[in-house]
């Protein structure tokens, strides 16, 4: 717990800093403000090592774990820790006054932890209630809190400041970090946090490395794909797929026939005529 | 619930085919044109597809279907109007085949994966048709395509991945590029004939 409360000080010191730094006159270049970072220097020399770091120890480690399990076996250790994840995204529907997707994760918690023998199977995209992912930073974001300037972390990678400490508030309200700390297990968390890490890199060798060998500046690129996507997952507009068209219905039963369980933003929603 | 949801289907069948025959002439020649899109893109990336043979049919699908003036108008930003009528030409050029290049890697990823159309919307003049591509392990990709009439002819005019839009991706990589330049885009210009050099 005091790892983590500390963690915590330093990031709200590290967000004030920025935001005094922001403040700072004479900082105002159009092209600075362009991309809202003011700390780019930092960033591309962090950004370099975290490369460093990923082809020389990330990258080998997903390698050898994609040889050495099979997919069924990734797929479950994937679907597992999903499910361990999701009390935390569903608190996050709650705050976000997303009832329709709350109940959406609510519902995955008791079929896949139950059926799916601890999270291990994932029964409850099949029985049409896909999985959709939730975080403090979009809580905040939703809340009207603006991001702050971008920040790249070590071996963490791309963030700001309300995603940074969203990710600290995660970590406290997560049940199974709870009982770690409660049993002075912190290594737990740190073994579930790299193993999670290692199943999310194993997924993305591939894509990853087709946009760093095509990019002139895969920095860039990597800073606007994040913006966008923060963006996007703010939007829920993913999450609240609307009711499928008569082209989707007519290829009789799809998954898409499940996606209007939860409520549908207006502004967001997908013509059905 | 799965039982429910058919007969909703078949209500929003039949409603459609009442209120919106004449006046949605032009969302459904938009969403026939990205479904048409999907079965060529298969063909055109589809995992038995040799790399040289997928740069060429890219490239003659984004020749084709894609608002290749405008994307790279937009994509210049605001250093378009900087730059000397022989740079616009040369930017041009230069950028459709860094697109092709790099696209043509990038979507090697999706090859051959079913696609489904789900929808259209208006968005200001142009159309968007809403697609999803089922990918086996990865889930569930939504592809937003903004599509726009070209003297006749339906033209993609931006791509968006999972809400990300690819026209704004490739702007910022090259504002970020001429930037660190010293705003001159000539240098934009170089990296771009370098790196089409390098692959070639």
């Amino acid at each position: 717990m005091s790892l983590r409360r500390s963690s915590l000080f330093i990031v709200s010191l590290v967000a004030l800093g920025l935001a005094a730094g922001c403040a700072a006159p004479g900082q105002t270049a159009a092209s600075e403000e362009a991309f809202n970072d003011p700390l780019e220097d930092t960033n591309r020399a962090i950004f370099g090592v975290n490369q460093a770091i990923d082809r020389n120890v990330l990258v080998p480690a997903a390698k050898t774990y994609r040889t050495v399990l099979i997919p069924p076996m990734r797929q479950a250790f994937h679907d597992f820790m999903q499910n361990l994840n999701a009390p935390v995204v569903f608190a996050n529907d709650v705050l976000q006054g997303q009832f329709g997707l709350a109940a959406n994760t609510l519902g995955r918690i008791a079929i896949n932890t139950t059926m799916g023998m601890g999270g291990m199977f994932d029964f409850a995209t099949q029985f049409g209630i896909p999985y959709h992912s939730n975080d403090l930073g979009i809580t905040l974001a939703t809340w009207g809190i603006d991001e702050g300037p971008y920040l790249v972390l070590p071996v963490l990678g791309p963030s700001n400041p309300r995603d940074l400490i969203g990710q600290v508030g995660d970590g406290f309200a997560d049940p199974g970090d709870q009982v770690a700390a409660a049993y002075h297990r912190i290594w737990a968390s740190m073994a579930r946090a790299l193993a999670s890490g290692l199943d999310e890199r194993s997924r993305n060798i591939e894509s990853l490395d087709d946009i760093e060998r095509t990019s002139l500046d895969f920095y860039a690129t990597i800073r606007s794909l994040y913006r966008q996507r923060r963006a996007a997952l703010i939007r829920h507009e993913e999450q609240n797929l609307p009711n499928p068209t008569p082209i989707g219905a007519s290829l009789g039963p799809s998954p898409a026939t499940s996606y209007s369980v939860a409520t549908v933003p207006r502004q967001h929603q997908v013509s059905a005529k | 619930m799965r039982r429910f949801f058919p007969a909703i289907g078949t209500l929003f069948l039949l409603v459609g085919l009442l209120t919106a025959a004449p006046k949605e002439a032009g969302a459904q020649d938009a969403r026939a044109f990205v479904g048409n899109l999907g079965n060529q893109a298969i063909q055109v990336l589809g995992p038995s597809v040799s790399p040289a043979q997928r740069v060429a049919r890219f490239r003659q699908l984004f020749q084709d279907d894609f608002d290749v003036p405008g994307i790279g108008q937009f994509v210049l930003g605001r250093y378009w109007r900087t730059a000397s009528p022989e740079e616009q030409q040369e930017f041009l050029r230069l950028f459709q085949e860094y697109i092709v290049q790099a696209y043509a890697a990038r979507l090697g990823e999706y090859g051959g994966e079913p696609f489904r159309v789900l929808g259209s919307r208006p968005a200001g003049d142009e159309t968007v048709v809403a697609s999803q591509i089922d990918r086996p392990n990865a889930g569930r990709v939504l592809v937003d395509w903004y599509l726009t009439d070209r003297g006749g002819a339906l033209k993609i005019t931006d791509v968006y991945v999972g809400g990300v839009s690819m026209k704004v991706t490739q702007r910022d990589e090259f504002a970020s590029v001429i930037q660190r330049n010293g705003g001159r885009v000539d240098a934009l210009l170089a990296q771009l004939r370098q790196r089409i050099a390098s692959v070639r």
